[in-house]
């Protein structure tokens, strides 16, 4: 069964890059496929540094991009979609296009890492008024100025002052239809209000949340950090909604530790939106018919015990299409679906 | 920015005229307009309180802040104020810490009270803006070397009284085993004169060889510190070490916790390091050599003094003597140990009672005297000079006198030993 050496991997971020390089590892092919045109996922395309160590994106990711790109056991398919797919456990026909060409791979298994998207602030209850106010942006818009190395108002192109970072914004929030926290987002504020007070020593830098999850050692590396050396302030209380007042935004909430509204002014409001399937894994959810949890991320079996298994056998998921995920998170799964996948397909040679 | 606070008056005069009607409730604004950092940075620009801008909110702090459970204060909120441009120099909270080092205990991010306070008081007495009590605690200690303002010359005067020969060093000029630093109060105040001379005795029953600076000494200074002196205390210091070279001896022992606290950690900064140990600890070695005569047929609780257990980890000497005296029943209370209870007298507190008055609903000793009563104690042990005062004082304001008496560990050795007649007890 020759076919039955080959794992597909559907989408080239953390989770899939690993994925790829643990199948070749192991001595199987690994066909990549990626419908943009870059490698590297949701974190290469959209942050310039890495949560919890600050460092640049392409530069600490290289190396797992290497790994796929000059490998003779990894077939890379960039632009590449997948449309539809049949069979089952062994010999999976699924067809990829591009450009407007289908081509059908048959494969033995399949590993899904289409990751997530950020959840975008303009379909809220929450009135933070992203798509009115230029100086209300997302998590996503402050990395790609640190990308050009600056922060500042987008109404006026100078550096802000007072800048104020909205926790949970299209996390935990049953009317948004969201009611999980999304896990990465405190780390990500706190690692952006690190660089910013690196930018502009001088600015005020506010992060008002709902309570502080930094799990494990965010807590020291990032959130102590920030607080206890470039002097960020935490505000514990969300802020219900914003205001324009005059050319600064009038944030409105309540300070709950003084158990008193509070309404003060901004010069820049980063909202830290949460992460929502992508289109990708909604799609591939259709195509290899792998239910979606109650969330709506792509469904595993075993709970805690097994993290990467989907109902489907022989179809494996990896990263955030399952949940909100750290990049290590995706990371380990990335490997541990590929050692699965592997697994399966050892099974059956053997079987045979 | 001064918090506005509601005034309620019967009758209001402004500028000559009497106001009438009823009054409405003032309140400051609700809303939070503006987090003005300047004061958060000023006062972490402060060396030593640096740390206040480390809290996250815990509240772990407040849960056993005596201070909390009298009036509105917590190092928690103490942060969360200063964030908002309260200014912790011209506010009352600053005085209101008594530095019992209970916050310090369980703090997760470390914010230190017992360094952000003499830092940020420091600070305060440089600008004038310390409260008129404590001023005055301060000028009495820089004129006659002790807070009470009591003649330098009378501090030996208690020897005369005490029953015993006390040599002091000058006139005895020859080296002594033990130099007994007896600091002021145990000096001046009438309960703590008759300690001393209980802790006198007892040296002398147990043929001690020991000597005493007299009208050499002064006050130690260690609250003058925490209170934000330090000028004055560096005074102090070099002043007590000074004297004290001048003398062969082998270990310092002190009757006050709080200048066991600087002997060990401060003084030693400026040239004055000597073995040294609280009476209690140095009685407790030598518990063997103590023949105890009558019992004492009471039901005893004892309060750890702060400086003496969470600042420096003595728990058990106190309760080794305590447990040695015959016929007595040593209950504890719920807080004792590293839980213990603050008199409210350290940290400057001793000097602050007129002032703290105004924030707080009761002293901190009286709530301390209240669970003494409630554990049915008959007796409420101490061996901090501040605290005789302080607790017989409570006793008579919460109702309890002749409920309980208030005595110091020496006190109680000295009469189960028989080197006094009786126990002052309550009934």
């Amino acid at each position: 069964m020759a076919k039955a050496d080959t794992v597909l991997i559907v989408g080239a971020g953390p989770a899939g890059l690993e994925a790829a390089r643990t199948v070749s590892d192991l001595g199987k092919r690994a066909i990549l496929v990626e419908a943009k045109a870059e490698l590297g996922g949701t974190p290469y395309a959209s942050y310039a540094t890495l949560t919890p160590d600050l460092q640049e994106t392409e530069h600490s990711m290289k190396h797992m991009l290497d790994a796929v790109q000059n490998n003779p056991a990894v077939d890379v398919r960039m632009n590449t979609r997948i449309v539809n797919s049949e069979g089952e456990l062994g010999s999976f026909h699924v067809s990829l296009s591009r450009d407007g060409t289908e081509t059908v791979e048959e494969v033995g298994a399949i590993v899904v890492a289409t990751g997530f998207q950020h959840f975008d602030p303009g379909r809220e209850t929450q009135m933070y008024g992203y798509y009115e106010y230029d100086d209300v942006i997302t998590l996503v818009d402050a990395e790609k100025m640190f990308k050009e190395g600056k922060v500042v108002r987008p109404s006026t192109s100078q550096p802000p002052e007072k800048v104020a970072f909205i926790q949970c914004v299209g996390s935990r929030d049953r009317q948004i239809g969201n009611k999980y926290c999304s896990k990465v987002c405190c780390g990500i504020a706190s690692k952006q209000s690190i660089e910013i007070k690196r930018m502009l020593p001088n600015s005020k830098v506010f992060i008002f949340y709902i309570d502080m999850r930094m799990y494990g050692f965010w807590e020291d590396q990032i959130y102590w950090k920030a607080q206890e050396e470039y002097k960020v302030n935490y505000i514990r209380g969300i802020v219900t909604e914003i205001i324009k007042k005059g050319d600064k935004l009038l944030v409105k909430g309540e300070d709950t530790t003084m158990g008193r509204p509070m309404e003060v002014l901004m010069d820049l409001v980063i909202l830290s939106v949460g992460m929502e399937p992508s289109k990708g894994t909604i799609e591939m959810s259709r195509i290899f018919q792998i239910p979606r949890e109650e969330h709506g991320f792509l469904q595993v079996v075993g709970g805690p015990l097994n993290t990467v298994s989907t109902p489907v056998p022989g179809i494996f998921v990896a990263g955030a299409a399952a949940g909100p995920k750290d990049i290590e998170d995706s990371v380990s799964m990335g490997a541990a679906a590929a050692a699965k996948a592997v697994g399966v397909l050892n099974r059956l040679t053997l079987q045979v | 920015m001064q918090k506005a606070k509601a005034i309620e008056l019967d009758v209001a005069v402004v500028d000559g005229v009497e106001l009438k009607g009823s009054w409405n409730r003032m309140f400051e604004p609700r809303a939070i307009s503006e987090y003005d950092l300047s004061v958060l940075e000023e006062i972490t620009a402060i060396p030593g309180a640096e740390s206040l801008g480390y809290c996250y909110q815990c509240g772990k702090c407040t849960g056993v802040c005596p201070v909390d459970t009298v009036g509105d204060y917590s190092p928690r909120k103490i942060f969360r104020r200063t964030q908002l441009g309260i200014s912790l120099i011209d506010s009352p909270d600053l005085w209101l810490c008594t530095t019992c080092r209970n916050c310090l205990r369980v703090c997760p991010k470390e914010v230190n009270m017992i360094d952000i306070m003499p830092a940020v008081r420091e600070q305060a007495v440089l600008e004038g803006k310390a409260p008129e009590e404590l001023l005055t605690a301060f000028e009495n200690t820089a004129r006659y070397g002790n807070p009470i303002g009591e003649s330098p010359r009378k501090r030996v005067e208690w020897t005369k009284s005490a029953g015993v020969p006390i040599p002091i060093m000058s006139q005895k000029k020859a080296p002594v085993d033990v130099l007994w630093f007896v600091e002021c109060y145990p000096s001046y105040h009438p309960r703590g004169k008759q300690a001393s001379a209980a802790l006198a005795r007892i040296f002398d029953a147990l043929h001690i060889d020991f000597g005493i600076l007299g009208n050499e000494e002064k006050c130690a200074g260690d609250s003058q510190r925490m209170a934000g002196e330090h000028g004055l205390f560096e005074m102090l210091a070099e002043h007590n070490i000074k004297m004290l070279s001048k003398y062969s001896f082998n270990q310092i022992v002190v009757t006050d916790p709080h200048a066991y606290n600087a002997f060990l950690h401060e003084y030693p900064k400026y040239g004055g390091e000597w073995p040294v140990q609280h009476y209690t600890q140095y009685l407790s070695e030598h518990l063997g050599d103590i023949q105890f005569t009558r019992e004492i047929p009471y039901r005893v609780t004892f309060h750890d003094p702060c400086y003496l257990g969470r600042h420096n980890g003595e728990y058990e000497a106190p309760r080794r003597l305590l447990n040695a005296l015959p016929g007595m029943e040593l209950v504890e209370m719920g807080h004792c140990r590293e839980t213990s209870y603050c008199c409210g007298g350290g940290g400057g507190g001793m000097w602050l009672d007129s002032f703290t008055r105004d924030y707080a609903s009761e002293r901190l000793s009286e709530r301390r005297v209240r669970e003494a009563v409630e554990y049915e104690a008959e007796i409420l042990a101490v061996t901090c000079p501040y605290e005789v005062p302080r607790f017989e004082d409570a006793v008579k304001s919460t109702g309890n006198a002749g409920k309980l008496a208030v005595m110091d560990i020496a006190e109680l050795l000295a009469y189960s030993m028989g080197l006094v007649d009786s126990l002052a007890m309550a009934n």
